[in-house]
């Protein structure tokens, strides 16, 4: 019986250390939005523009919209991991009479840092004449990417180079979907100490709005350290199990 | 001299007169509009019921933004829409917005969502509009959007003007975004009047764990009525006549 408890111990200790290692947290991690255009930056964290549901032990989702002081609506729904991964949708209509310039950064703090990370990613969006003047054009800002991926502020990947999205029929719509890394096969990433996220910088036009959907995922490649550790209690429930069998055949035999 | 005048006058400037002539023609209340009285938005869900929240702020005098969401059974639809009423210079109307369904339950679920304005027109319009979208699957297992019905559909008092995405079958793997493409038309003839409402409707049943997010619009414009095409030709024959005198 005594054996019983002791691996039990050991397997609640064991599981705790290791789910400790891989969640880190259970309180909703701080996910922030920071939106430039013409000179202009607003945003903040995400739940003081919206809501923030736990929907899973470790999963979070964000909804909310912001009014930018230059004629911009910013809406998003996201969900978020401190594992980590972002993944989520937004909407940027330019209510303003200018074609406008945008540089957007979601930004998620992750908990417990990444010694190495496996990265994947994707993008996908819809542009929309929301004017019905008979065009609607993004396109990247002098020729740079529309979504970079960040660790820890830093770009490790990044998709839509060089992009040119057009809408020629009055109320049209154009969908893209322009690339993706680490599908189906992640690739390897950088130790990540604080935040991933995504940056989006793009340029559209007057009165027109665009819908991006993305991923960012940053799967944590295990540490040793947390093997040995999780082995060692392995082998300590074990030795333990062992010692309480023999005891248990000893008193059997004396009896 | 006035006729001097006439003779000399270039034909841009006949062109413009010819066509304010036209406009204010086809304005005429004769042709109808669209008076916009409200807002309307329902979520039918197989995840549960709730009322959604919609806040309808004006942007002029004929344009409004509404900002919406609904939740229930672990199912939220999201939704920012721009609406014009009826336009007397323009003698047209739209509704466009974005849409964010998103099922966090732990079962795939059924969702219909009708957003539009509710008001009338009179006929004859010509619908334009499009739509288009990507699924998103945020869960560890194979997700998938479908759709037995029309996926997306333009409707005129609750009848189906224009539909597409017709039976949608989408898979996603983990972590995956599938663009679900456009559908761009155009001058699709509604003969009737819209008597109380112009919407989209969107039906789908989506995986556990999934996001779908769409982008639509739909306009209308009043079809000139014959009268007011007999007299635009009128008009252009009138001032043609002129310019050979």
């Amino acid at each position: 019986m005594q054996s019983i408890y002791h691996f039990s111990y050991a397997s609640v200790g064991a599981s705790l250390l290791c789910a400790a290692t891989a969640l880190g947290t259970v309180s909703a991690p701080p996910f922030a939005f920071l939106l430039s255009s013409e000179g202009v930056a607003g945003g903040g964290l995400a739940s003081d523009f919206g809501s923030v549901v736990q929907v899973a032990p470790t999963e979070w989702l964000y909804q909310g919209s912001y009014h930018g002081n230059t004629g911009t609506t910013l809406s998003w729904i996201y969900l978020v991991d401190p594992d980590p991964f972002i993944t989520g949708t937004f909407t940027v209509t330019n209510e303003s009479d200018l074609a406008r310039d945008y540089l957007l950064d979601f930004s998620l703090s992750i908990s417990p840092p990444l010694a190495a990370s496996l990265l994947s990613g994707q993008v996908s969006g819809t542009l929309t004449d929301s004017n019905g003047s008979g065009s609607a054009l993004l396109t990247s800002i002098n020729g740079g990417s529309v979504y970079s991926a960040l660790a820890d502020q830093s770009v490790v990947q990044a998709l839509m180079a060089n992009a040119f999205q057009q809408v020629t029929a009055a109320n049209g719509t154009t969908s893209f979907s322009d690339g993706s890394f680490g599908f189906p096969v992640p690739v390897s990433g950088p130790a990540i100490n604080s935040t991933i996220g995504i940056r989006f910088a793009f340029s559209l036009s007057a009165g027109d709005s665009v819908s991006f959907s993305s991923v960012f995922v940053a799967n944590p490649i295990p540490a040793p350290a947390a093997f040995i550790v999780c082995g060692f209690l392995g082998l300590e429930s074990r030795k333990r199990s062992r010692c309480g069998s023999s005891r248990a055949n000893t008193s059997l035999m004396r009896r | 001299m006035g006729r001097k005048r006439l003779i000399q006058t270039p034909m841009s400037t006949l062109l413009p007169r010819a066509a304010l002539l036209s406009g204010l023609l086809i304005s005429g209340p004769a042709l109808g509009g669209f008076s916009l009285e409200g807002f309307t938005a329902s979520v039918l869900s197989t995840a549960g019921s709730s009322t959604p929240t919609n806040t309808v702020t004006p942007v002029s005098s004929t344009t409004w933004s509404a900002t919406g969401a609904w939740t229930a059974g672990g199912a939220s639809v999201s939704w920012t829409d721009n609406t014009q009423g009826w336009n007397p210079v323009t003698n047209s109307g739209f509704t466009n917005g974005n849409f964010v369904v998103r099922n966090q339950s732990a079962s795939a679920q059924d969702f219909s969502i009708t957003i539009g304005m509710t008001g009338s027109a009179a006929g004859p319009l010509t619908i334009s509009g499009s739509v288009g979208g990507q699924f998103l699957n945020a869960s560890t297992a194979l997700g998938s959007l479908t759709s037995t019905v029309p996926l997306w559909a333009a409707l005129v008092d609750g009848t189906p003007a224009r539909s597409e995405f017709n039976n949608t079958l989408v898979f996603a793997q983990p972590f995956q975004i599938i663009s679900l493409g456009n559908a761009n038309f155009s001058g699709v003839v509604v003969p009737t009047s819209a008597a109380s409402n112009i919407s989209i409707r969107l039906n789908f049943r989506m995986s556990a764990g999934s996001e779908a997010s769409f982008s639509s619009t739909v306009a209308f414009q009043a079809v000139p009525n014959p009268g007011a095409v007999a007299l635009i030709a009128l008009a252009g024959a009138f001032g043609r006549r002129r310019r050979r005198r």
